[in-house]
């Protein structure tokens, strides 16, 4: 069944996967990008009998994306959501086909195992299912370019004058822009973490873009967070993937900063676009959080201390469980995080939440 | 006949009236508030003739020991000098104050924080003062605001020796006498000190009590005498409060670490860290360290690096087994990090995926324990001390009496030390401490460096061209450190604040010399050292 990705198809998905290998897409709205912007090429070049067929190939390319880099969350989520796409096209196909003599109990009991051969089409019909698909993975691409969009909308509602802020992600594009659109309605103060070592210098620029929109910013190391979080007004954290239980991934030392907000019953909100919704749930904490350059935690020159240490750990990620997040802000409004797993229904199939 | 006299001499007059008056009362009390005013008036001219009634007395004496009025009048003026004299200490503080160099870059420090004392404030008037501080004081600040001498303990150690040296070099100026004289010149040095670093706890506990050792120092002793004394007291107070208070902590301490445990701590503290030299080399235990670190201080790094230096000392037996076997080679020492103790290095930001992994106690070091049974530590302290709660692994903490502290604080924020905020933007990839340099220093660096500008700046207006140049290589610089001109940017502060508060729930433990208490318990060990 499983059919090996055509030499055109594979001229196509292998720069990508080179790509992820050597993490030379940074920021998960490029990856997201890149990876819609390679699948309808992969749409417009794969030759396919039936719709069935062209899922098998979306999904094989899904999956040489996934060994190529299996903690990056996002280009399974934008994978999976073609798939949705073109799955919601074949009903609808069904629907308009089959109409006078299904109803629905009858249709539960039959379209188990459909029929390979309705779905059988012609010349014509496959160039404009194709131009289907495109056209919705051009919604797609607009979506996922236009999300600060929706989020900006909910900022002013969220913030009052005056309040203390405080980010423990500066490297998140989406909690820059969020609060630049809220400045413009509302005076407040932000406290932003370092993220020593992974994010020291995204952290910087952060500041001083905040600093210089006229929004008071204050720079604290990581340690400060405990200290200050009884002054503080809201927490806000930008993700890097949502699983559908509600629970998130972050930068490391995001999960403690959150925990502290916890004990101090201050409130967390995490901003995240549709796209980094994922159907995934977070099973085994340590297959989610990448690991990276220990150089950046003891300089390899140090090698006294590189002698004597038994282990030095970088971890990039921290998963944050659900109970630590009140709301999550996403482009189309705020959920609890209980609620996260039904707006995952609504935009994945639940057929591909496996792609092996 | 009792009231004849008691006209002629008026002091005793009026005391018998005030003293006959309760009896007044009492036998007439419709009278009562016309006695009640007779009586104010009576006190208040009851005062002024006690008074009067005593100079004459002192005078009375004088006179009957040979001294005339006027030797007395210059007495009264010597007396008043010395008052002046006294008074310096405030008048210092004045001094301090109306010679803070106004520094041209405003003030940095976010608002909540606004309260607390800058370095620059602090700094701003040592060189004023300097000439009436002793050498070894000036070279004990430097290395404490340099952070070379880090850590409470360190610093109150380091503090008393150099008092010892002050009290060896002092001489007592002819007009007084030691007891009287000596505190007031140690509150000069301590001033100074204080320019460095607030004092720590520990540092103003010693303080008080050797100020209250040299007031019950007798008068008849001699200089020499009273200074040997001291010495003694001082070391004995080192010999007592540190050394062997930490013995006792550590061998208290060490049942906690057993065969294989796995410890985590922060930072670093001196008795922790000579805990954990015990535990390997004379308990021979082997034992997982977790050391979480942050910047800027990197004193995790310290510990690490002061574990390394330590070697096992190669047994007897093993030594002679060595050299009948391999004659050639010598006694091998490793360090006890090779096989006693298993490092495991992280900052502070990947805490919640190291403290998934099984650790068995975690040991945090202490600047002082306030008498609402808080911890004031290391900043970071109270986000490690909560994490660990929450996943129900004991937070022991190893505390000297010497540290703990009569105030009480509810927040980290009321009361802090503010450091350099420049420490959190220089240098941000070097994984080092800073290295600071000394406040005249700096100052002296800046103002050449802003009159080489006012040189630059003048030939540079003529051409637009060069003007332009200067301002890419600007965008350029910017590029590089954003933050590298963070006090031109009105809205942006940084905050590096030293220590946190750790509320009482979160430890389970404080080992102090007097043995292992509740954080509760603190204010009953503070009453009962005070009435020791």
């Amino acid at each position: 069944m499983v059919k090996e990705l055509t030499i055109e198809i594979l001229a196509l998905v292998d720069p990508v996967v080179d790509k992820l290998k050597r993490h030379q897409l940074s920021g998960d709205k490029t990856i997201a990008l890149e990876i819609s912007q390679l699948l309808m090429r992969v749409i417009s070049a794969a030759r396919w009998n039936s719709p069935f067929e062209l899922i098998q190939i979306i999904r094989q390319v899904g999956k040489t994306l996934n060994t190529a880099q299996p903690k990056e969350i996002i280009t399974g989520n934008i994978v999976r959501r073609v798939l949705a796409i073109i799955r919601d096209e074949v009903e609808e196909e069904d629907q308009d086909k089959d109409q006078t003599m299904m109803n629905s109990i009858f249709s539960l009991l039959s379209t188990q195992k459909p029929d390979k051969k309705i779905y059988q089409q012609s010349k014509k019909q496959s160039s404009d299912f194709r131009s289907i698909i495109i056209q919705g993975i051009r919604d797609l691409v607009d979506e996922i370019t236009n999300v600060n969009e929706g989020l900006e909308n909910m900022a002013v509602d969220l913030i009052h004058d005056n309040e203390i802020l405080l980010t423990p992600t500066p490297n998140s594009d989406t909690v820059l822009k969020f609060l630049l659109k809220a400045r413009s309605k509302r005076k407040f103060t932000v406290l932003v973490t370092e993220n020593y070592p992974n994010g020291i210098e995204q952290a910087h620029k952060f500041v001083k873009t905040l600093a210089d929109h006229k929004i008071e910013t204050v720079l604290i190391p990581d340690t400060t967070v405990f200290a200050v979080m009884s002054r503080v007004g809201k927490v806000i954290i930008g993700s890097n993937a949502v699983f559908a239980n509600g629970g998130c991934l972050s930068n490391s030392g995001v999960s403690s900063v959150v925990e502290c907000a916890k004990e101090n019953k201050t409130p967390v909100f995490a901003v995240a676009g549709l796209f980094k919704l994922s159907p995934l749930y977070p099973f085994n904490r340590d297959d989610l959080i990448e690991v990276g350059d220990s150089g950046k935690i003891l300089n390899y020159s140090d090698f006294k201390l590189v002698d004597n240490v038994d282990l030095v750990s970088n971890p990039l990620n921290d998963y944050i469980p659900p109970e630590h997040i009140d709301i999550y802000i996403t482009n189309i409004g705020g959920f609890a995080p209980s609620f996260i797993y039904r707006i995952v229904l609504d935009n994945y199939k639940p057929e591909d939440t496996h792609l092996d | 006949m009792s009231e004849k006299p008691v006209e002629g001499k008026p002091v005793e007059s009026k005391s018998t009236d005030s003293s006959v008056k309760p009896d007044a009362k009492d036998k007439t009390p419709s009278k009562s508030v016309e006695t009640s005013e007779e009586k104010k008036l009576s006190n208040k001219e009851l005062k002024e003739l006690k008074k009067k009634e005593k100079a004459a007395k002192r005078a009375a004496q004088k006179e009957a020991n040979g001294i005339s009025p006027e030797q007395q009048e210059k007495l009264a003026e010597q007396k008043r000098e010395k008052k002046q004299q006294q008074t310096t200490n405030s008048n210092l503080k004045k001094q301090l104050i109306q010679t803070v160099i106004k520094d041209d870059s405003k003030k940095k420090v976010p608002t909540l924080f606004s309260h607390l004392e800058t370095r620059e404030q602090r700094n701003a008037a040592s060189p004023s003062i300097s000439h009436i501080v002793h050498p070894a004081i000036l070279s004990l600040a430097l290395k404490i605001s340099s952070y070379k001498i880090v850590g409470s303990i360190p610093r109150l150690r380091s503090m008393l020796e150099v008092f010892k040296i002050i009290i060896e070099g002092y001489i007592t100026p002819s007009n007084t006498t030691l007891q009287r004289h000596l505190t007031g010149h140690l509150s000069h040095q301590i001033e100074y000190l204080k320019s460095a670093r607030p004092l720590s706890v520990s540092m103003g506990n010693a303080i008080r009590w050797l100020k209250q050792e040299i007031s019950h120092i007798s008068l008849d002793l001699s200089d020499i005498e009273a200074k040997q004394i001291l010495c003694e007291k001082i070391d004995d107070f080192i010999r007592e409060k540190i050394d062997l208070s930490d013995r006792v902590i550590i061998e208290t301490a060490s049942k906690h670490i057993n065969n294989g445990s796995t410890i985590l701590t922060f930072g670093h503290s001196q008795v922790l860290e000579n805990l954990f030299k015990y535990c390997a080399l004379e308990q021979d235990k082997h034992f997982n360290l977790i050391i979480v670190d942050s910047r800027p201080l990197f004193e995790g790094k310290t510990l690490f690096n002061n574990l390394i230096e330590t070697e096992t000392s190669p047994n007897v037996d093993d030594l002679a087994s060595e050299t009948s076997s391999v004659s050639s080679r010598g006694p091998k020492s490793k360090p006890i990090t090779q096989d006693h103790i298993k490092i495991h290095y992280v900052l502070i930001n990947s805490l919640s995926s190291t403290i998934l992994e099984d650790v068995d106690c975690v040991f945090l070091g202490a600047h002082a324990m306030l008498s609402n049974g808080r911890l004031y530590s290391r900043v970071g302290t109270g986000l490690i001390a909560m994490m660990c709660h929450a996943r129900n692994i004991p937070v022991l903490t190893c505390c000297e009496s010497v540290k703990f502290s009569d105030k009480v604080q509810l927040d980290s924020v009321t009361n802090n030390e503010l450091a350099d905020p420049e420490d959190l933007v220089s240098n941000i990839n070097s994984k080092q401490p800073p290295k600071k340099k000394a406040f005249a220093l700096e100052q002296f660096i800046k103002q050449i460096e802003h009159e080489k500008k006012n040189e630059e700046k003048s030939p540079k207006g003529k051409n637009n061209v060069n003007n332009k140049n200067k301002s890419k290589k600007d965008e350029d610089d910017k590029d590089k450190a954003p933050l590298s001109n963070w006090k031109d940017i009105p809205n942006l502060n940084i905050l590096n604040i030293m220590y946190d508060l750790t509320p009482p729930e979160y430890i389970k433990k404080v080992i102090t010399e007097l043995g292992g208490l509740p954080p509760s318990s603190v204010p009953v060990i503070l009453r009962e050292y005070r009435s020791t």
